[in-house]
């Protein structure tokens, strides 16, 4: 019993490692969407956070300076987005889009020469409590910090959003950005800040990726997390909290159907590999129905190119 | 404490416009200064350069002889200039507190204490914690009234405050204006209603075309010389005919009319039940907020209510929808032209297309049928004297009273049976409201019917046939506008009840 118990904690601490990416992902996607900007960028950046975190883990044999090279790295691709969208005035979508397709690209020809490189170990924190407490170890301890920082995130993000005058103003931007302007509120700064911090976070789930996760660099390894991360964000009407549960949702069903197809259920493949998606988005829809409740989280302005009088 | 503020030569000119055009004008405090003009005559554009939202091409700002820059509109908070929008600078989704705190340097508790003080100091009843899409537009305005009062300005400008606003609210908002003019606050009251100029001002400047063409004191000024000074021309006065339709074939039967709302924001309808007559003009006043909007929705078709009967011309109508009820040629103008009438970013003859239905041909085998549209659209333009032939313009560089001619032009070219209007004038000058009450009047005339739902008084009573209120979702008696007064239909709108 003690084993079955202990297989179901190591289960459940695989499930909270696959949605890390998503999390850190769909966080920041989720302020730069609440600012009203509407960034489609984050594969494009996730990858870009993973190969430049893995190439700097080669090249500086530092850990350290690999995961904070990734988040730079995430917040420079993102600047380019910044300045075409706010400074240029260019559509969200169309850009967005470009930075992915670019992300992807760039990150083939950087990477071309790190394939094949094994990566290194990461450390993991409280690995004695791990194997010695049955059940919740597994769970609780034995993880990179950087999961223990995504789990965190969700609350940080739900705190500074309600709280905090900044995510007020963030708020408040997303849902007027020109009675934001005529208040006195710089909204191309709000909203520039937004995107280089989307973009700093999308980096850093690249680097999970590619640091931890499944430590090497494998072409487009971030396997279409970054659009996951993006409908998770509208699924879960710009809540953090739904954000999190959605995302245990799509990594605990990701990890179940490998599971069942290694059993050898009768069940087609295809069908199970879908499950993922389709259950995470009925399970999001499900728990986000209050009509006015979603009137009130979307960013009224998202999307909406915004000039400021002269 | 001595405010003074001047402006001096002040020009700005938009591609093809000159907005304003070596603007000088002196205020001081203690008195309350009218600036009036008609929509386009750039009141706004120098309200807006007062507020730091736009920068002046030439021309300077004096705050007590001190030359200021007003860059941004941080730059007009710093000098006290408070100013309320003509449209709400609010965010919708964010509660009234959240809203007033975004701009406030004061702990969250501090900045509850002054709220609720402004609160009960002008009597204003606004719960703080819910969110703005939920107020009325005139509680909109007291939020944007308060968040400039917290700031103990020296310098308000109101824009066209009273436009949403009831008589009463009026009357109080008055009471208040003059008492932050005794506390010393120089107040610039911007409007193009001639009677709160001589109501409420000391002084009075008309602007016309972006130029100063007079600048008196009210005392010396009488309706009909400002209403001259600010269109250019001499106005025609109108007048409705008396009519009392005892023999008139009746057209609209509602009865049992209910609606419950889960929406606690929302107001509940009790029980209407009324009729109207072929040629005739029902109007609907009241305090906005007291189920005005529910019942247009309810008329017009955007919300279907169980066990309402409405019998239009002897068929039962009450679960069609929008689109089928214009089939049966009724009409409907609704009071947010640039939110709900009408789609601002599209083109003025795709607007047009929006209004479609079966007999108007506008789309055949799923094609849009654009020289069909276009056509109907320049007919609407010209015969609506809508201020511009060019239909392919968007809707958004119309100004208020030609986007409102749009609007009703667009419902009556068809020649409806009923046309249903919202606040069909709310916020346009003067002269495009003697031209909306010129053609409601006329459509009556024609064996028309209307329902004007408004809470302009005025214009009820110089509209209406018979008039009743509606209160907290309940409807008083329905009276003939010869047995109304003003001071009947404020009692009634104050809730409470005649003979």
């Amino acid at each position: 019993m003690s084993f079955d118990l202990n297989f179901i904690g190591i289960l459940i601490g695989a499930i909270m490692a696959s949605s890390v990416p998503l999390i850190l992902a769909a966080s920041g996607e989720l302020i730069t969407e609440r600012s009203g900007v509407l960034n489609l960028g984050v594969e494009g950046m996730m990858i870009i956070g993973a190969i430049s975190g893995f190439a700097l883990m080669v090249i500086t044999d530092n850990l350290f300076f690999a995961v904070l090279g990734s988040m730079i790295s995430g917040l420079i691709i993102s600047i380019i987005f910044g300045v075409l969208t706010q400074s240029l005035l260019t559509n969200h979508v169309a850009t967005g889009l470009a930075l992915t397709i670019f992300g992807i690209g760039m990150s083939a020809m950087i990477g071309k020469n790190f394939v094949g490189i094994p990566g290194k170990e990461f450390p993991l924190l409280f690995v004695n409590l791990k194997e010695n407490i049955p059940f919740l170890g597994p769970i609780i301890f034995g993880h990179s910090v950087i999961l223990y920082f995504a789990f965190l995130l969700p609350f940080l993000t739900n705190y500074f959003l309600r709280k905090t005058k900044i995510g007020l103003i963030i708020r408040a931007v997303g849902d007027s950005p020109t009675s934001a302007s005529n208040q006195g509120i710089n909204v191309t700064l709000v909203r520039y800040s937004c995107i280089l911090y989307g973009g700093a976070m999308c980096g850093l789930a690249g680097a999970y990726l590619s640091l931890i996760y499944t430590p090497q660099w494998i072409e487009n390894m971030t396997g279409g997390r970054g659009w996951i991360a993006l409908a998770l964000v509208v699924f879960a009407t710009w809540s953090p909290i739904k954000v999190l549960i959605g995302a245990l949702i799509f990594g605990g069903i990701t990890i179940l159907q490998l599971h069942m197809q290694a059993v050898g259920l009768r069940i087609p493949v295809q069908l199970l590999s879908a499950l993922p998606y389709i259950m995470t988005i009925i399970v999001l829809v499900v728990i986000s129905r209050d009509s006015r409740k979603i009137k009130l989280n979307t960013p009224t302005s998202l999307g909406q190119i915004f000039y400021k009088e002269k | 404490m001595n405010t003074k503020l001047r402006v001096s030569e002040i020009s700005k000119i938009y591609p093809g416009c000159v907005a304003n055009d070596g603007i000088s004008l002196e205020f001081g405090s203690g008195k309350i200064y009218a600036l009036l003009g008609e929509n386009g005559a750039g009141k706004s554009t120098l309200v807006k350069i007062l507020s730091g939202v736009v920068r002046p091409d030439k021309g300077e700002v004096f705050l007590n002889d001190k030359s200021i820059k007003l860059n941004s509109p941080l730059d007009a908070k710093k000098n006290n200039i408070g100013m309320v929008f003509q449209h709400f600078n609010l965010f919708e989704t964010l509660s009234v507190f959240e809203n007033l705190s975004i701009d406030s340097d004061k702990k969250n508790e501090d900045l509850r204490l002054s709220v609720n003080n402004i609160l009960k100091k002008y009597n204003f009843k606004i719960d703080l914690d819910i969110p703005v899409l939920n107020l009325s537009a005139g509680q909109k305005q007291k939020v944007e009234i308060i968040r400039c009062l917290i700031r103990n300005p020296k310098v308000l400008i109101m824009d066209e405050p009273t436009s949403v606003l009831t008589e009463q609210e009026t009357e109080d908002l008055f009471v208040s204006l003059k008492q932050f003019s005794d506390e010393g606050i120089l107040i610039i009251y911007i409007t193009h209603k001639l009677k709160e100029v001589l109501s409420l001002c000391d002084e009075v400047a008309v602007m016309r075309k972006g130029k100063i063409v007079s600048v008196s004191k009210t005392k010396e000024e009488k309706i009909e010389t400002l209403a001259n000074k600010m269109v250019g021309e001499n106005l025609s006065s109108i007048k409705k005919k008396i009519n009392n339709f005892k023999y008139s074939e009746e057209i609209l039967k509602i009865s049992n009319l209910n609606f419950r709302s889960d929406d606690p924001y929302e107001t509940n309808l009790i029980n209407l039940n009324f009729s109207l007559k072929k040629g005739e003009c029902l109007g609907i006043a009241g305090i906005s907020g007291n189920g005005q909007s529910e019942l247009f929705q309810i008329l017009s078709g955007e919300i279907i209510t169980d066990y309402t009967s409405i019998k239009f011309r002897d068929k039962e109508i009450s679960k069609l929808n929008p689109r089928e009820r214009r089939e049966y040629l009724m009409a409907f103008s609704p009071e947010d032209r640039i939110s709900q009438a009408a789609v601002p970013e599209l083109k003025i003859y795709e607007n047009v297309a929006l209004n479609n239905f079966k007999s108007s041909n506008f789309f055949e085998k799923g094609l849009v049928n654009e020289k069909k549209i276009k056509e109907h659209s320049k007919k609407i333009l010209s015969n609506f004297s809508v201020n511009t032939d060019n239909v392919e313009m968007k809707s958004q560089f119309l100004s208020g009273g030609n986007l409102q001619k749009l609007i009703i032009g667009r419902e009556l070219i068809t020649s409806p049976e009923l046309l249903v209007c919202f606040n069909p004038t709310w916020g346009l000058d003067v002269g495009a409201i003697n031209y909306i009450h010129e053609t409601l009047i006329n459509i009556n005339e024609k064996g028309k019917s209307s329902i004007l739902i408004s809470t302009d008084n005025d214009e009820l009573l110089k509209l209406s046939d018979r008039i009743c209120v509606i209160y907290k979702g309940k409807l008083s008696k329905i009276m003939y506008v010869n047995e109304v007064t003003p001071e009947k239909l404020g009692i009634l709108m104050g809730g409470g009840s005649i003979d």
